[in-house]
């Protein structure tokens, strides 16, 4: 951590050393600890640090980038030259229409000390613990725990300028027996709210049960997603087109459905990055505050992320979703708001389903209804006249996400908050959606 | 740089480390996009810092940092060997590296030109032309093109005497179109996918795709795809997958099934695990007798090419899959030795502030005899099915399923309609078992693949994979929903 001063210090001096006709500069500074386990034993345990001075200068109508982490004078000013050099070899971009004028981001407070203090020995002591809850049962444990420190700063000459600086915890386990596993994970910016006994405990608890797969007729069956598969599924429709780079390129599933009724009305999401039961971060890598955006209300599809350049197409205006200095802006605070059914009322309303845990390597197979295939991993069920009676082997699915989310049945009254590697976080309850359809099943 | 490098070393003995390697890594990039007729990147990155990995009573600790200097690095070393100790609460069996490493040497990609040498405004304009001619086919809705170029200047050494330098040279390029219309949506793209093909090599390798000779079939057969018919629904047949799509599945359903740490559980949290468990090594028909696949570090210009891993072990080839037999794992010092075995060098970080780990390098699909011609030819009914659209697979690399941009219907020994929505799925050893014909070495080309996700934190690792058109058997086809 270098603290804001130095890091406005770094931005300043960048822009400083810009000789365009305007700029602006964005600042990431990390210092992560990851120890990672498999099999009870500790395999992998790191410290890394970085900090990646990213800047834009533009002239004109053009923009050019460069980045570094040589943070020097030297450094700096070599990549503001960049920057502009790379900017005066463009044409002139009609769509792009300067840089962003944004107002001042909200503060924020997510930084605790006892987590930015974190060490390895405690990590160690947390996966120690985990492991011996697994090794009670006959299971073999794996997962990470880490913790560190995030700042970020965007400064422009147009007036941008924000500082957050973030503390991160998590914790991920999976126990595995030989034919049955499950999972669960657990974050947030401070320590102290994860809780890896309770954690492993409900991983342990699945595991157990799923000893003993049976096999299953892949066809359409009801199911009851746990909150991580909804993470899982909800992530995906981020990915595949809640930008609006991607919808107007025609490549989304919110292409053609904006303001039509396309889920069930029991569906709201929406993206807020200043919730403070999310993972807060108020800027974006623009500077632009973040604004919250529906992308679902009861069932009718809105309206996708911006950054300035997509906003600049529509004659809108950001909406603060640069989620890095390049690519397209991206929903990556993501919440979906719960209901009224219990995950137990859920199951014990179904004839005939599948309780999933959560899926595995999800990938798009057709934008037009975002259709998706993935597997089911870690933790799959049968669900048969209102119980779950057995585990089943895992299956693989082709599901328009698009349909599935028309059929939802019920919501979860508990939400879960699910940080994601990348710093991309989602707060979703279970669901429970009928007529999900499989397509195969492993061996 | 040897000065900076003894003292992380001798400073990671005197602090109680049995072993200590050191890499410092400076990498220059240069990026280049252009989307529907404007430049959208023309940027520079560059990245410089070390890594620090040492063995503490037999337990791994690594430290990393973007400041690289002599006080720098002994807070660094000093911070792995605390982490190394950690690690040494729930340590197992202490780590055994094996021989001793002890290579010395320089390498460096040999390149006909430095791709950074060639002028941006040169890099612009060819993709410029490319997006042009992709601009006069109606009905396009987006084209995009990008051109990437890599230069990694490497150092590493360790406490057993060995110190090598390397200079890794890369240069990727490609251009996509989508089209959208009559309620779908499709796309296409050259010379591979997603986005661009990509190499060892210099700016030769961007020049030999020719890609604005390309630009306007591609954005055609986009066009074409949307009224196309669609792939047969749940049928059973048989499928020639091209070499571009038989890339991916190599790199799914073989690369990732023979890194010896998944195969031993160090990804199962994660990737997950492997069916080609131990007991299978040398005692398990993996494929047909037609298929050979090999992994190498010494085949140009595959993205896995290098002098040394990671590790300091030099690049070398090794059999995976002979005559159908599985017969290799791509291994480090410490997974080999655990099967009492020697590292075959596929231990590979992709920076500086991460540690290495067993990745694929260039795993392949050895060329058969069949031209392509006549295996269409000889093939009464089935699908051609080519470029990767969408691919899944499950985490023990058994139940995959794959879409291509593309298809062809093949009856009668002959290349018939175009056919969109294509998909395959199978289970992985079913599938190659059922490989009856490999294309000669006239259709065999080294493919890139440079977004190969691994680790907790990520890594993005850029493999190859050499593969031609083959056939298969009786693959399910036509699953969309």
């Amino acid at each position: 951590m270098i603290g804001r001063d130095r890091c406005e210090s770094v931005l300043r001096r960048a822009l400083d050393a810009s000789e365009a006709e305007d700029a602006d500069a964005y600042l990431v500074v990390q210092d992560l600890g990851s120890t990672r386990f498999a099999a009870n034993v500790i395999h992998q345990n790191v410290s890394h640090g970085n900090a990646q001075l990213h800047i834009r200068a533009v002239e004109g109508r053009r923009q050019g980038r460069a980045t570094t982490n040589d943070l020097s004078d030297a450094g700096i000013t070599k990549a503001a030259r960049s920057a502009r050099r790379n900017a005066l070899l463009m044409p002139e971009d009609p769509h792009f229409k300067g840089l962003p004028t944004p107002g001042v981001p909200p503060q924020v407070q997510t930084f605790d000390e006892n987590t930015a203090s974190f060490s390895p020995a405690a990590r160690a002591e947390v996966v120690a613990v985990a492991c011996r809850l697994g090794e009670a049962e006959g299971l073999e444990s794996s997962g990470f725990c880490r913790s560190g420190v995030q700042e970020t700063a965007a400064m422009s000459t147009r007036g941008a300028r924000g500082y957050h600086a973030t503390t991160f915890a998590g914790f991920l386990v999976t126990v595995m027996s030989g034919d049955s596993a499950s999972w669960s994970k657990g974050g947030s910016w401070r320590v102290s709210d994860v809780d890896p006994v309770s954690l492993t405990g409900e991983a342990v608890a699945r595991a157990v049960r799923g000893r003993n797969p049976a096999l299953v007729e892949p066809r359409n069956y009801a199911v009851v997603l746990h909150p991580y598969a909804v993470d899982d599924l909800i992530s995906a429709l981020s990915q595949y087109g809640m930008g609006a780079q991607a919808v107007q390129d025609g490549r989304s599933w919110m292409s053609g459905l904006q303001d039509t009724k396309a889920m069930s009305p029991l569906v709201s999401i929406w993206d807020d990055g200043t919730d403070m039961n999310g993972w807060p971060n108020p800027f974006d890598a623009e500077g632009v505050p973040r604004r919250i955006t529906h992308i679902v209300r009861e069932g009718v599809i809105g309206s996708p992320v911006h950054n300035s350049y997509t906003a600049g197409k529509q004659l809108a205006e950001s909406t603060g979703h640069q989620f890095s200095f390049g690519g397209g802006p991206l929903a990556s605070n993501l919440f979906v708001k719960p209901g009224t059914v219990s995950e137990a009322e859920m199951i014990s309303s179904t004839r005939l389903g599948i309780y999933i845990t959560r899926f595995h390597y999800i990938r798009q197979v057709h934008n037009r209804g975002c259709v998706v295939t993935g597997m089911t991993r870690d933790g799959t069920f049968l669900i048969d006249e209102g119980l779950i009676t057995r585990p089943i082997k895992d299956l693989r699915f082709t599901q328009s996400l698009v349909e599935a989310l028309a059929n939802v049945e019920a919501v979860g009254t508990r939400t879960r908050l699910c940080l994601n590697e990348v710093g991309f976080t989602t707060r979703v309850p279970a669901l429970k959606i009928t007529g999900f359809n499989f397509t195969g099943v492993t061996v | 740089m040897l000065d900076l490098l003894s003292r992380a070393l001798n400073s990671a003995q005197v602090k109680g480390a049995s072993y200590a390697d050191i890499r410092v890594v400076r990498t220059d990039q240069e990026r280049y996009g252009v989307r529907n007729g404007v430049v959208e990147t023309v940027a520079v990155d560059e990245s410089f810092g070390f890594g620090v990995r040492v063995l503490v009573d037999g337990c791994w600790g690594f430290a990393s940092s973007n400041d690289v200097n002599p006080t720098e690095i002994d807070r660094i070393t000093g911070l792995a060997i605390q982490i190394g100790k950690a690690s040494s609460r729930l340590g197992g069996e202490p780590v055994n590296l094996g021989p001793p490493v002890t290579s010395r040497g320089a390498y460096i990609t040999p390149v006909q030109v430095d791709p950074f040498t060639v002028p941006p405004e040169d890099k612009l304009a060819l993709l410029m032309e490319a997006d042009a001619m992709m601009g006069f086919v109606k009905g396009v809705r987006s084209r995009q093109g990008n051109l990437i170029f890599i230069r990694e200047h490497k150092s590493f050494a360790n406490t057993e005497g060995a110190f090598v330098e390397q200079t890794i040279f890369e240069a990727g390029g490609g251009i996509q179109v989508t089209a959208v219309g009559q309620g779908e949506v499709q796309r296409r793209s050259y010379p591979q996918s997603p986005g661009r093909q990509q190499g060892c090599a210099g700016w030769e390798y961007i020049q030999a795709m020719e890609l604005p000779r390309h630009a306007e079939r591609v954005a055609s057969e986009a066009v074409e795809l949307l009224t196309a018919d669609p792939c047969p629904t749940g049928k059973t047949t048989t499928a020639i997958i091209g070499a571009a799509q038989l890339a991916l599945q190599i790199h799914e359903s073989c690369g990732h099934a023979i890194e010896l740490d998944r195969v031993l559980g160090a990804e199962a949290a994660f990737a997950g695990t492997s069916f080609l468990t131990p007991e299978k090594l040398n005692n398990f028909r993996y494929a047909s007798d037609a298929v050979n696949i090999t992994a190498e570090s010494v085949r140009l210009p595959g993205l896995g090419t290098f002098g040394w891993d990671d590790e300091g072990v030099p690049a070398q080839s090794t059999p995976i899959v002979r005559n159908g037999e599985f017969t290799g794992y791509l291994m480090s010092r410490e997974t080999a030795g655990r099967l009492g075995l020697a590292s075959n060098g596929c231990m590979r970080a992709a920076s500086w502030n991460r540690i290495p780990l067993v990745r694929m390098t260039n795993v392949s699909l050895e060329p058969g005899e069949w031209n392509l011609d006549d295996l269409i030819a000889d093939t009464d009914d089935g699908i051609f099915m080519e470029m990767n659209r969408s691919w899944s697979i499950d985490d023990r690399r058994y139940n995959f399923q794959f879409g291509t941009e593309m298809g062809r219907e093949i009856k009668n020994g002959k290349l018939g309609r175009m056919l969109r929505n294509c998909t395959y799925t199978g289970i992985t050893p079913e599938f190659w078992n059922s490989c009856d014909a490999v294309c000669n070495s006239d259709h065999w080309r080294m493919w890139g693949e440079p977004h190969c996700g691994k680790g907790q934190p990520g890594q993005l690792g850029h493999t190859g994979h050499g593969a031609s058109p083959a056939r298969f058997r009786n693959v399910r086809v036509g699953v969309l929903r």
